[in-house]
């Protein structure tokens, strides 16, 4: 796990709603990730997508297929149902609960898969050089809007 | 935390039962460390999914930051099981075995 420094809000609370602090560029980039997300989830042939699908029964294969095989496409689902509902409010002013929500699926789990692509470790250190960089400036500002929402769905939760 | 499962009574010196009861021993479920989920994140899924206090939550994430992995819930198989995969739809590591 990562632990993050803190920079300028990019949601912002406000009563019910979080109100959404980003450029037009961000909030295009956005959709336009959510979008490949999308596709790449539903598609459902990339390796690098293991990590959004765990093993449930390490010790256990024959209980774990039966797992998966329950749950696999109720997971393909809500991811699917997640980034559609970026992609429709990318533009929007603000968020309600459910939609903030699935903001945060969708940036964990492009972080998952960028992630995994890169095949990141907690002692990398950011080369701007290397090959890779470009992916791994886009993980850490993913990474930025996360935590960002984190603290505003806080607001959300019973006991903080 | 989903409760645990109310104990059998069984005659200790019943050894056909011994099966039985093993089979309804509690389940845990473990989270186990990932170079990519963030701390705070981790904190947050545990404090909804849950209902844990921010303490208790980031007490939990931290055990998984700094050992390896943590127990964060347990129970029978069937609610460990829906622990398990709310956990993973929330992009956690989570895994389940028998408590030994």
């Amino acid at each position: 796990m990562i632990l993050r420094r803190r920079r300028p809000h990019a949601f912002e609370r406000d009563g019910d709603r979080t109100a959404i602090r980003l450029g037009d560029d961000e909030r295009s980039m956005l959709a336009n990730l959510a979008g490949q997300f999308r596709a790449v989830v539903a598609d459902d042939a990339d390796p690098d997508l293991r990590r959004l699908y765990p093993t449930a029964y390490p010790d256990d294969p024959e209980h774990d297929a039966d797992y998966s095989e329950l749950v696999h496409d109720d997971l393909v689902r809500t991811r699917v149902a997640a980034a559609d509902t970026v992609v429709a409010t990318a533009s929007a002013v603000s968020l309600d609960a459910d939609q903030l929500a699935a903001w945060m699926q969708v940036l964990n789990g492009l972080r998952l898969l960028l992630g995994t692509r890169l095949d990141v470790s907690e002692e990398d250190e950011f080369d701007p050089e290397a090959d890779d960089a470009p992916t791994r400036a886009l993980l850490s500002w993913l990474g930025f809007l996360l935590e960002e929402a984190v603290v505003a769905a806080s607001a959300d939760l019973g006991d903080t | 935390m989903s409760p645990a499962p109310s104990p059998l009574e069984v005659d200790e010196t019943d050894l056909d039962h011994d099966e039985e009861v093993g089979a309804d021993r509690p389940w845990i479920v473990l989270v186990w460390n990932d170079p990519i989920n963030l701390m705070s994140y981790v904190s947050h899924v545990f404090q909804k999914l849950f209902g844990y206090s921010k303490a208790k939550a980031d007490r939990l994430m931290l055990d998984v930051h700094e050992k390896g992995r943590a127990v964060v819930s347990n129970g029978a198989r069937e609610n460990a099981e829906m622990d398990v995969f709310r956990l993973h739809e929330h992009g956690l590591w989570a895994t389940m075995q028998r408590d030994d």
